[in-house]
């Protein structure tokens, strides 16, 4: 009996021993980010992407990889939370913002996330945008570009990518940098061969800020418009909307585009025989890895936006290196949609890390005062520091796009080569968009 | 010109094709009476049926019709006989929610099964192709095969309705169920043989619709409601009424296109700047509000 009370003893000594130590040894803080991404639905395929580009940087972030030549990648953990480790809880919102908002409730009150990321498409990030204002919990956007998003004065947004100003912007400097000979391999293209424009773009929050931004710009640079469609990403039919832009016989066309939608355009565009001298997507369907894996060399000479193209690589060594474990990881190269994800995390660690702990406020005053340079960065910015004053309060002032250009390689290989900014030009821009 | 001509070539084409996928409703609700709404569904497995066929046995996507109307076949016997068959002994308002239910299950079904994404073919021997016959008519390859067997579709079934002792009993159950049996007709086995040959060839339309078409769990909604319309315009019991409303609800989507021609041949500013294509099924919509407004027998109906 003496023998098994001093056990029992024991055994109650060790348990509050260990009751007290392990707390302070472990620091087994967790820091719960909730990711919203299309997983399924008609953009599964850039949700996939997104998804993987985060899961990287996750990665890097709670592992300690010093020779990548990042902040995040020299510590486990968040150092200044003593090594607190990020858990991203992922959730599905079908690219529909009714779903994403009750998501968006469901991680803040349920799973007591500390913040969000997300959501892609442009509706969705507006409508969880709202509850994360609502509930006072910091939304990080990675990848939604409509203007508006940042223009709300909203306290716990910030938004890491260019958004669609810039995109389109770049687009118009390049049209007349195309008339000007600016471009690699073609000379000066005289203006009124590539005077008039059309536009379609898909009908939600994103696409309608696109078409007003070309009719906006297009002004602004002396192109005259000829044709601007809405159309609804899920009709199973664009025929008369293709038939609509042929009409105006445009020498560009432009376009904003989801996943299935941008693909059935473009199949649509090859049925009616289309022949525009230019064209041009608005990334997101435009750059998908399923994009050219199904229509093949019918996107040979069609552009895109973008704010990745693996080419980069060749110009900035942590790209090339985190291209490669991404390529390890899923078998494709980085796209604008994983890149930007990735970057995204990267911008949750960094303000996490500035932080120092995980009340709102604190992280609401990092976020404001963050700055990552460039060469941290697989995207070819000028680095991440967010706007706190101004018209755009939250956005990215760093951040610049790229042009790009799918051509056939000498290994039969279809890839995005960039053509703008001029001065990284990567190859001669085809020119004009070859016959269907 | 060229505007023009393209855009009633495709509304025929696309009124065609429509006419098809209404055809399997015409004989189901309009000769037989019995409200089908998942007629959409069915559609949606048709479309599957053609899909997942051609990419598990590497076949042409034209060579699963066959196993894509024997499944429809099926599908419109079994609910028949294992559902709808109990919803007619209950008043008109059961074969509505009971027909409402079957296009929630199938539909939740097909998303269980296949996910909410968007699958399309890109392979077969007629996709992507395309006639350029001049005068900016461009044909698609696939929409003139799907027109070809709506034509032949409709045939046959006028055919069968008009010269055929069956169709006279399949007339004979629609009109007078009780009448008919005191006949000697059995009329549970014509209202099964008349699911089952709407299932057919709305499966077969399916199936031939997924060569130009993407399809996802939803994608029945849409053509549910454009085949209402179509039985409604045509008339509920006539057949060449369908196909003439298929061909009339073709042109009410190509709209917008006969809307670019005016615009661009008076060159009309105001005209060319009303975004016309974002309202294009809102038309559909317009028409069977009218259609049940001003005949709700339809333009060649001929029953009570």
């Amino acid at each position: 009996m003496k023998i098994s009370s001093n056990c029992a003893q024991l055994l109650v000594g060790i348990f509050l021993l260990t009751a007290l130590v392990l707390p302070s040894a472990v620091t087994a803080e967790e820091i719960k980010i909730g990711v919203l991404f299309p997983l399924t639905g008609g953009a599964a395929s850039a949700g996939r992407e997104l998804r993987s580009g985060a899961e990287l940087a996750l990665e890097i972030a709670n592992n300690p990889m010093p020779d990548i030549n990042m902040a995040m990648a020299r510590n486990a953990g968040i150092k200044s939370m003593g090594g607190a480790k990020i858990t991203l809880i992922f959730k599905d919102h079908e690219g529909n913002p009714t779903l994403g908002a009750d998501l968006a409730k469901k991680l803040i009150l349920d799973d007591k996330v500390h913040g969000l990321m997300g959501a892609y498409h442009s509706a969705v990030t507006k409508a969880v945008s709202v509850v994360a204002e609502q509930y006072g919990v910091p939304l990080i956007n990675d990848s939604s570009t409509s203007p508006e998003l940042t223009k709300q004065g909203y306290k716990w947004f910030w938004r890491t990518t260019p958004h669609d100003i810039y995109f389109t912007k770049d687009l118009f400097e390049f049209l007349k940098g195309l008339t000007e000979g600016k471009v690699k391999g073609v000379p000066a293209v005289p203006k009124k061969d590539i005077m008039s424009l059309a536009s379609a773009c898909e009908k939600t929050e994103w696409g309608a800020a696109v078409s007003e931004l070309i009719e906006k710009f297009g002004k602004d640079y002396g192109f005259e418009v000829k044709k601007s469609i809405l159309y609804a990403a899920k009709a199973t039919d664009l025929s008369s909307e293709v038939r609509s832009l042929i009409a105006v016989k445009p020498d560009a066309m432009l376009f904003a585009s989801y996943t299935s939608d941008a693909i059935l355009m473009m199949k649509t565009l090859k049925d009616q025989k289309a022949a525009p001298k230019l064209l041009w997507g608005q990334n997101a369907g435009f750059e998908v890895p399923e994009f050219v894996s199904t229509l093949g060399d019918t996107t040979v000479g069609s552009l895109t936006r973008t704010v990745f193209i693996p080419k980069i690589a060749l110009v900035k060594p942590v790209a090339a290196k985190v291209n490669a474990m991404y390529k390890a990881k899923t078998g494709n190269d980085l796209s604008g949609a994983s890149a930007r994800s990735f970057t995204g995390l990267q911008a949750w660690v960094h303000v996490l890390e500035k932080a120092g702990s995980l009340k709102p406020a604190d992280i609401q005053k990092a976020a404001n005062a963050i700055e990552i340079p460039g060469d941290e960065l697989v995207v070819p910015w000028q680095g991440i520091k967010f706007a706190t004053t101004g018209d755009d309060i939250g956005q990215n002032t760093l951040g610049m796009g790229l042009i790009g250009q799918y051509q056939k390689g000498a290994d039969g290989k279809i890839d995005l080569e960039i053509v703008y900014p001029f001065n990284v030009a990567t190859a001669n821009m085809i020119y004009p968009f070859p016959k269907f | 010109m060229d505007i023009l001509f393209g855009a009633i070539a495709s509304g025929i084409l696309l009124g065609m094709v429509l006419a098809l996928v209404a055809l399997g409703l015409t004989i189901i609700f309009g000769l037989m009476d019995i409200v089908n709404f998942a007629h959409g569904e069915f559609l949606m497995v048709g479309m599957y049926t053609g899909l997942l066929t051609a990419q598990a046995t590497g076949m042409d996507p034209l060579f699963t019709l066959p196993l894509a109307g024997a499944i429809g076949f099926l599908l419109g016997v079994v609910c028949y006989g294992g559902f709808v068959k109990y919803l007619l002994r209950g008043p008109m308002i059961a074969q509505l929610l009971g027909t409402f239910g079957l296009m929630l299950l199938l539909r939740n079904l097909a998303l269980l099964f296949f996910g909410s994404e968007d699958r399309a073919l890109h392979h077969g021997l007629l996709v992507g192709k395309s006639f350029d016959v001049g005068m900016g008519i461009i044909l698609s390859a696939t929409k003139l095969a799907v027109a070809v067997l709506s034509v032949l579709a409709f045939c046959g079934v006028w055919l069968l309705m008009n010269r055929t002792k069956l169709g006279k009993a399949l007339t004979a159950t629609a009109l007078n169920r009780q009448g008919a049996r005191y006949m000697g007709i059995p009329t549970e086995r014509m209202n099964a043989l008349a699911w089952g040959i709407g299932g057919s060839t709305v499966t077969i339309a399916g199936a031939l619709i997924v060569n130009f078409w993407s399809v996802n769990p939803y994608v029945g909604l849409i053509f549910t409601m454009i085949a209402f319309t179509v039985v409604a315009l045509g008339g509920f019991g006539s057949v060449p009424g369908a196909f003439f409303a298929g061909l009339v609800v073709g042109f009410i989507m190509e709209i917008p296109g006969f809307w670019d021609f005016f615009a661009i041949t008076f060159d009309i500013g105001w005209m060319a700047d009303v975004p016309m294509t974002s309202f294009k099924y809102t038309w559909i919509y317009v028409a069977y509000f009218v259609i049940m407004l001003i005949s709700p027998r339809g333009l060649f109906g001929w029953k009570q």
